[in-house]
């Protein structure tokens, strides 16, 4: 499980997290909604280990982020919003690169190669392939460490819709795997498809959290129209 | 691990043409061109200039005249057309009785002359025409006195035997390509900062550099990965540049660079020089928003440091507050260094002071650039 307790970050003196706390169960696939600015990337970006926060406490799979962040890395991956990898690379090389470094077995290499079905662009040079083939290849160098969790951020942000339905029906097998997904989407039909829990946060607080079934069938309404009653006023 | 990401940036860098252009052809380019452009400014032979003769006078003592100048190495005998000099011994030059309204001998010169070289040329004609005068004066007075026609005989007019002339540091002033391939070699080893910032920014702006952190890579290996393959480009760069100055220069008939110094000496001065001009692009790199602003700022400071540093203008002909101000600039050290190596045969503890000023100016820049990393990477790049 990841517990995520009264974290507060804050810049100066803009408060990007106000005391937010949400868990997310292991093996699920849980969806972080929020307008921009909400603080979504913030939370990534610390449950990551890439940014710090001021207070609170945050423990993936029992471990402690402040004390064991190592560890954490080791047993998470994040596939960002951006393209994080080298263009002027090919597919193989790219991910012989990603896989190296983070001592990643042959099983995993050809797992990731295979789910996002790269076995024909491994020669390409990735600057070369199409929107949804960077999409993929973004998302395989994520899966290269065996992660027991992943976090998406926006991750079909820009492609085709034959694309990004490959890429959300990948991740729902991500689930079959064991692995817990975190992801977070402007796409509130994509949350519906392939997310079991929700939480939406707004202005660093969360504001609703529960099961996908509970929040469709307590308001009797659809996720989107919901989310929009929630977030009323904020900048979408 | 390290490896691979040795491997990845090599890659990078490879697969960038005009990083390549920048780093291996420009400073070749410019050391052919400089070197040659150059050479007689920096040449330290004897002036010498073209020169036509017209005697019109046809005397003995005319003939005597152009005999004279004939001999001397300093004038190169031409037609009127090719002259920058035309020298014309007027009718009547040779009249040594005509003592109170002599014939002046009459020097037409090109117009592109720059007055210090006429300069130079009349001093030279003015040996030859006091030696003249001489003759005709011993030949005076020997009608009078063999004694003191003897004494005036006997008055030289050769450099040799007027004075002596000795450079207090000839082995410090080289030659057009001892000058060209140093000052190339350091302004194109600083050059890497448009490789650098490119692939940093890139990496930066792409979330890369997160990524990697996420994976438990640390801001010290993403940064010494960077080094490991620009200290080999900078080998690579240096040996390239002394090909060019040993081979390839001498085609088009100027001086081939001569190494006097140790090959220890120039590996050990060009490693410390990679790693001051790593450390710099790594800082720029770092600390700029954007590839087009690191390069413009890499790309300023190259020029000035460059400018003050004895790149653009030689240090040894700069004034001595310029000098002074010259040793600011680390390309200045490598500079002093190499030409050390190159000029008087330098070994490793020649450049040892020179060297070290630039392993720790490289040093504290990596230091600066790290914690700013490391901070960017906190705050979400």
């Amino acid at each position: 499980m990841i517990k995520v307790s009264s974290v507060i970050k804050k810049y100066d003196d803009f408060t990007a997290l106000d005391s937010l706390s949400f868990e997310i169960k292991k093996g699920t696939i849980f969806g972080l909604l929020g307008v921009n600015g909400a603080g979504k990337s913030t939370i990534l970006s610390i449950l990551n280990g890439l940014s710090r926060f001021d207070s609170g406490e945050i423990k993936v799979f029992g471990f402690d982020i402040k004390k064991d962040i190592k560890k954490i890395k080791e047993i998470s991956s994040i596939v960002p919003q951006d393209l994080a990898f080298y263009e002027k690379l090919t597919v193989k090389e790219n991910l012989d690169f990603f896989a190296k470094i983070q001592n990643a077995t042959k099983e995993n290499y050809d797992r990731a190669i295979k789910i996002n079905t790269l076995e024909d662009l491994l020669n390409q040079r990735a600057s070369t392939l199409s929107g949804g083939q960077k999409r993929r290849l973004n998302i395989a160098i994520g899966l290269l460490n065996n992660p027991q969790v992943i976090y998406f951020d926006e991750p079909t942000v820009g492609i085709d819709p034959k694309s990004r339905n490959e890429i959300l029906e990948s991740i729902k097998g991500y689930k079959k795997l064991g692995i817990t997904v975190v992801y977070t989407s402007h796409y509130m039909n994509e949350i519906e498809k392939i997310c079991d829990d929700v939480a939406i946060i707004s202005h660093g607080k969360l504001v609703e959290q529960g099961s996908l079934k509970t929040l469709f069938s307590s308001k009797n309404s659809n996720l989107e129209k919901h989310f929009i009653e929630l977030t009323e006023g904020a900048n979408v | 691990m390290f490896s691979a990401m040795v491997k990845k940036e090599f890659l990078l860098v490879l697969r960038d043409k005009h990083a390549l252009m920048a780093l291996f052809v420009m400073p070749a380019v410019f050391i052919l061109i400089m070197s040659v452009a150059m050479k007689d400014i920096f040449s330290q032979e004897a002036v010498s200039f073209d020169v036509a003769l017209v005697d019109l006078d046809n005397t003995k003592i005319s003939k005597e005249f152009v005999a004279d100048i004939k001999k001397d190495k300093s004038f190169h005998i031409v037609k009127k057309d090719d002259a920058q000099f035309v020298v014309t011994l007027p009718k009547g030059y040779g009249n040594i009785e005509n003592t109170k309204n002599p014939t002046k001998v009459q020097i037409s010169v090109e117009d592109s002359l720059k007055s210090d070289m006429i300069e130079i040329f009349k001093a030279k004609l003015m040996k030859h025409i006091v030696n003249l005068k001489l003759g005709i004066i011993k030949t005076r007075l020997s009608e009078f006195s063999d004694e003191a026609a003897n004494a005036v005989g006997a008055v030289s007019l050769s450099n040799n035997e007027l004075f002596t002339l000795k450079y207090n540091k000839q082995d410090d002033v080289p030659n057009s390509t001892q000058q060209s391939v140093p000052t190339w070699i350091v302004f194109g080893m600083f050059f890497i900062i448009i490789p650098m910032s490119t692939i940093y920014i890139n990496e930066r702006k792409q979330n890369t550099l997160s990524r990697l952190n996420s994976m438990n890579i640390s801001v010290f290996s993403m940064t010494m990965s960077k080094i490991v393959p620009y200290i080999f480009i900078a080998q690579v760069q240096m040996w390239l540049m002394i090909a060019v100055g040993v081979f390839l220069v001498p085609f088009f008939d100027t001086p081939a660079l001569s190494i006097n110094g140790t090959v220890g000496a120039l590996v050990f001065l060009s490693f410390a020089l990679s790693i001051s001009a790593i450390g710099l692009s790594i800082l720029i790199a770092v600390s700029a928003s954007s590839s087009e602003q690191a390069t413009t700022i890499g790309g300023i400071l190259n020029i000035l440091l460059g400018a003050i540093g004895g790149v653009m203008v030689p240090k040894f002909i700069m004034p001595e507050s310029m000098q002074k101000l010259a040793d600011i600039s680390p390309m200045s050290w490598g500079l002093d260094g190499f030409l050390e190596i190159f000029l008087k045969g330098g070994d490793i503890f020649s450049v040892l002071n020179e060297s070290l000023a630039l392993l720790c100016f490289g040093g504290v820049a990596l230091m600066v650039s790290m914690i700013i990393l490391h901070k960017r990477i906190e705050g979400g790049l």
